[in-house]
């Protein structure tokens, strides 16, 4: 991978706690990307650790520890939504529609964003993005994820990824272009 | 932008992602090195992603967030370190097939073992926590549908054949996945009480996956083996026991366990009724399965 994906493994307990540990930020980020809302990522941020610890035992020494953090983080955020909402199918992720009503937009967001950097606003365009579109481009264009990895953790093909991921960056670029001229 | 530019522009993406196959890298570069307006394209992209990608990290963890973390794997010493014990047990129980494998080759890990341990499980559930009961996942169905349908003779047997070597070296090549069978019944010396019958293909995903035919007191019984990139276990009756993670349904009177392992993901059906450790000792009661199924006695 070029973006300095971690291939990283472990063996024992203190290598995982060590290792574990140094994805925080990461995870930490993915979960503001699935909830946008602070006190809720950090909640998963910590369930996911503790799920991560008790299930640690899957995690065979040539697994990728990053991604597997990964995908019991979305898994769990998937089922606090079930018992949010009754319990729609696991295939509702592909279906975009469902995902829009997470989707609040966030109060007038031009007057505030022109004022900031531009790595603000990039940051700020991502948060506007519908959550199956800011997922896809936090997992591979800041967290660095293989498209194969970032399917393994949505649960879908890859095929899936690389035409969602197109339409998220689409919707990305025309937002900052919108933001940058208007 | 000439009719060629098309179908270059679509790739130009995955291409700056490194996601290309060679063959069509190959063909971008060389119509990059003639087309400046492609060129031009993928400059617009490469900076596009470079901004993206210049506002890492999103977000930081405050110190209190790394306080409660660190508070986690802490506290979760003795759950850490049990699993690693069963692991050395597999390992034992399998001839140490499973040591120095090449790092980051996907290998199958438990397959036919696989069996003592579910059935294991089954009896162990009830003692173990449960977690959530939603609907059985796609993959966990559609190896009960590949069952039936192998039950009504509408999907033949590829390879016919009871040497675990000989369907591993069938799958190679033919499967996007590392996957070898191991020999886990001869290497016990145990009276061979259930049988490989052989092995094909079944599409799933747009992809293939591995099917493998058993037998057990002449009942059969179904595996089916993807990567964990086509499909991961979800749904059902989740039961964590020593260290791995199993998924139970019941699908039309089937029982359908899946699991992860070693980035494959696996389904078992069968219509045993047998549940529990006494199950287990049925089919598995050579010296290294008892040794092995000690683990679950627990």
């Amino acid at each position: 991978m070029s973006m300095g994906q971690t291939d990283q493994t472990v063996r024992a307990v203190p290598d995982f706690r060590q290792a574990a540990l140094e994805h925080l930020d990461s995870l930490y980020g993915y979960a503001m990307a699935l909830t946008r809302n602070r006190a809720e990522a950090e909640d998963l941020v910590q369930e996911t650790y503790l799920r991560a610890t008790r299930a640690f035992g899957q995690l065979y020494p040539d697994s990728n520890l990053k991604s597997w953090l990964f995908a019991i983080m979305r898994n769990l955020r998937l089922n606090q939504l079930r018992q949010q909402r009754g319990a729609p199918h696991l295939l509702e992720i592909d279906a975009e529609e469902d995902w829009q009503w997470l989707d609040q937009a966030t109060d007038d967001p031009l007057t505030t964003l022109m004022r900031k950097t531009e790595r603000e606003q990039v940051r700020q365009a991502i948060e506007q993005l519908p959550v199956h579109y800011r997922e896809v481009v936090v997992l591979r264009d800041i967290e660095g994820f293989s498209y194969q990895q970032i399917a393994g953790i949505l649960q879908c093909p890859a095929g899936t990824v690389m035409s969602r991921l197109g339409r998220a960056r689409e919707r990305l670029r025309g937002l900052l272009l919108e933001w940058r001229t208007g | 932008m000439t009719n060629r530019c098309e179908p270059i522009r679509i790739q130009i993406a995955f291409y700056l992602d490194e996601e290309l196959r060679e063959a069509d890298r190959e063909v971008l570069e060389s119509h990059l090195s003639e087309c400046p307006g492609c060129r031009a394209l993928l400059e617009r992209e490469r900076r596009f992603l470079e901004g993206v990608r210049a506002s890492r990290p999103l977000y930081e963890a405050s110190p209190e967030l790394r306080r409660r973390v660190a508070s986690v794997l802490e506290e979760a010493e003795p759950a850490l370190a049990a699993p690693s014990d069963l692991r050395r047990r597999v390992h034992r129980s399998l001839g140490n097939r499973l040591s120095a494998r090449p790092r980051g080759r996907l290998r199958v890990v438990m397959a036919v073992a696989a069996i003592v341990l579910l059935l294991g499980v089954w009896g162990v559930a009830r003692r173990n926590r449960r977690i959530e009961v939603p609907g059985p996942s796609e993959f966990a169905a559609m190896a009960v549908d590949v069952h039936l349908r192998y039950l009504r003779n509408q999907l033949p047997l590829e390879i016919a054949s009871e040497s675990p070597e000989r369907i591993s070296a069938w799958f190679a090549g033919k499967v996007s996945f590392g996957f070898k069978l191991p020999s886990y019944q001869e290497s016990s010396g145990q009276e061979k009480l259930y049988q490989l019958q052989g092995a094909r293909l079944v599409g799933f995903k747009n992809d293939y996956a591995a099917y493998v035919a058993y037998r057990m007191r002449q009942r059969p019984i179904t595996l089916v083996v993807t990567a964990n990139a086509v499909a991961m276990p979800a749904g059902g009756e989740q039961i964590v026991s020593k260290g791995l993670r199993f998924h139970y349904d019941a699908i039309n009177g089937y029982k359908v366990i899946t699991w992860s392992d070693r980035g494959l993901t696996y389904a078992l059906v069968s219509d045993l009724e047998e549940r529990g450790q006494q199950s287990c000792l049925v089919c598995h009661a050579g010296t290294k399965d008892r040794d092995f199924l000690e683990d679950l006695r627990k």
